[in-house]
């Protein structure tokens, strides 16, 4: 098995590890809340996979600038992993947050502003994943999806503070109990291994894309042999 | 300047000789408006206010065929590649390139607004100035955004429906606070808060600033 490989599945399983003790923590330890009921153990997974939606999102950010200044396929491929990680995981955040909402405010759907806010995001990186498939060049791909990622992401704050003008219903700030804290935290620790992880797994394998199209598309000499083209080369 | 003023004076000239974009996108901003009245209005559940949101979709959609086809122009014969050899800067001719844009779609806001207002019975009459201003705001960054998405369409041969994709989600906050402020000043008869007008002078100034800087890096003959 390659050295690669092997971190991968090092990767996966400590995080499956870690996964399987902040359930256990959920199931077994944490107490029910007293108003909401059980429903509201969902919130231990929604929080981090928020945060971990918005360090993915900077990730994107932040190798799409490394692209425009440098111009090297790396960042791009990272941005590119990093974009749809956040995709995923902001998914993870609306249907979770519409499970609480259904049951915390009766309905599925509210036009508050962290909802509307989530939907943004996810409708802004969920765009920026369409544009990258649509454009056949990797350098043209690179650099659209480069200055689209670099302006996504000052939409963020704008987006923010533009939703804050709406009523709001959803909780600012949550008071919570030791336990329930502790909970929230060992819920941290697997949600953004799996983001990295993710992301490093996606990055990877574009990686790897990329160096066998490059060496698909070099023409087969052994070595020392000699082209035609190679040989007219030296003659001359 | 005088850069600015030239490619300006040509991008109008060509449209005041063949005439295409302006009837174009008037007509379309018209039927748009009246297909949501047609949905909405019979009914009779449109409040005035509401009327913010139809204008919106009516700007958005005539403002990317705008973009698209402001463009479109110097694809022609390989416009694009003359204009990229002169000796100027490029961010000049993407200010140039907004503000033909702006033109344009001023213009369309000028016929779409009053059938809007028309069609909806949206009382303008308690704050018109509020109302213009913060419209004019609203439509410096959504140019903005345009112009720079435009040329990064075109430069790249893709599907039209590509540019409607990228603008829209950017513009949200744009649609959010002006329909946001419009439901205070008409319905609420409360004053104009600076932080919402902050916002969107907010989001004119970055996005005017990134596009300005990005734009070289987007075109290509």
């Amino acid at each position: 098995m390659c050295r690669q490989c092997k971190q991968t599945l090092a990767w996966l399983i400590t995080t499956m590890l870690f996964f399987a003790i902040a359930i256990a923590l959920v199931a077994g330890y944490v107490p029910t809340e007293a108003t909401m009921g059980p429903i509201q153990k969902i919130f231990y997974l929604h929080l981090p996979v928020a945060i971990a939606t918005f360090v993915a999102c900077l990730i994107c950010f932040a190798a799409s600038v490394g692209y425009a200044l440098q111009r090297d396929m790396k960042w791009d491929r990272l941005a590119s992993a990093a974009a749809r990680v956040s995709v995923v995981f902001c998914s993870v955040v609306l249907l979770t947050g519409m499970i609480w909402g259904k049951s915390a405010w009766g309905q599925w759907w509210t036009w508050s502003p962290r909802l509307t806010f989530s939907l943004v995001l996810w409708l802004l990186y969920v765009v920026y994943v369409m544009v990258r498939a649509s454009v056949e060049s990797p350098q043209r791909r690179a650099i659209i999806a480069a200055v689209y990622g670099i302006i996504a992401f000052l939409d963020v704050p704008l987006v923010y503070l533009s939703v804050r003008l709406m009523p709001d219903i959803h909780p600012a700030s949550v008071e919570l109990a030791g336990s329930m804290k502790l909970t929230l935290i060992a819920w941290f620790g697997p949600v953004f291994m799996l983001m990295f992880g993710l992301i490093a797994l996606r990055f990877r394998i574009d990686q790897r894309a990329a160096e066998l199209e490059k060496v698909e598309s070099e023409p087969i000499t052994a070595p020392g042999q000699m082209t035609w083209a190679g040989g007219a080369g030296s003659a001359l | 300047m005088n850069a600015v003023l030239t490619l300006i004076a040509k991008d109008l000239r060509i449209e005041a000789r063949n005439r295409q974009t302006l009837g174009l996108v008037m007509v379309l901003g018209i039927l748009i408006i009246t297909v949501l009245g047609l949905g909405l209005g019979t009914q009779n559940n449109v409040n005035g206010f509401s009327a913010t949101a139809v204008l919106w979709v009516a700007y958005l959609f005539s403002g990317v065929l705008c973009f698209e086809k402001t463009m479109a122009v110097e694809r022609n014969d390989a416009v694009l590649s003359a204009l990229l050899m002169a000796p100027i800067d490029r961010g000049v001719i993407y200010l140039a390139k907004l503000l033909g844009n702006l033109v344009l779609i001023l213009a369309v806001a000028a016929v779409v607004t009053p059938a809007g207002v028309l069609f909806f019975g949206f009382d303008l009459s308690a704050a018109p100035i509020t109302f213009a201003g913060v419209m004019a705001l609203s439509i410096l960054g959504f140019a903005a955004i345009g112009t720079l998405f435009a040329a990064m369409v075109s430069s790249s041969r893709l599907q039209g429906g590509l540019l409607a994709m990228m603008i829209f989600p950017i513009t949200l906050p744009l649609v959010l606070v002006s329909t946001q402020l419009m439901m205070r000043t008409f319905r609420d008869g409360l004053p104009v808060s600076a932080a919402s007008v902050g916002v969107l002078v907010a989001f004119d100034l970055i996005f005017l600033t990134v596009s300005w800087l990005v734009f070289e890096w987007v075109l290509e003959p």
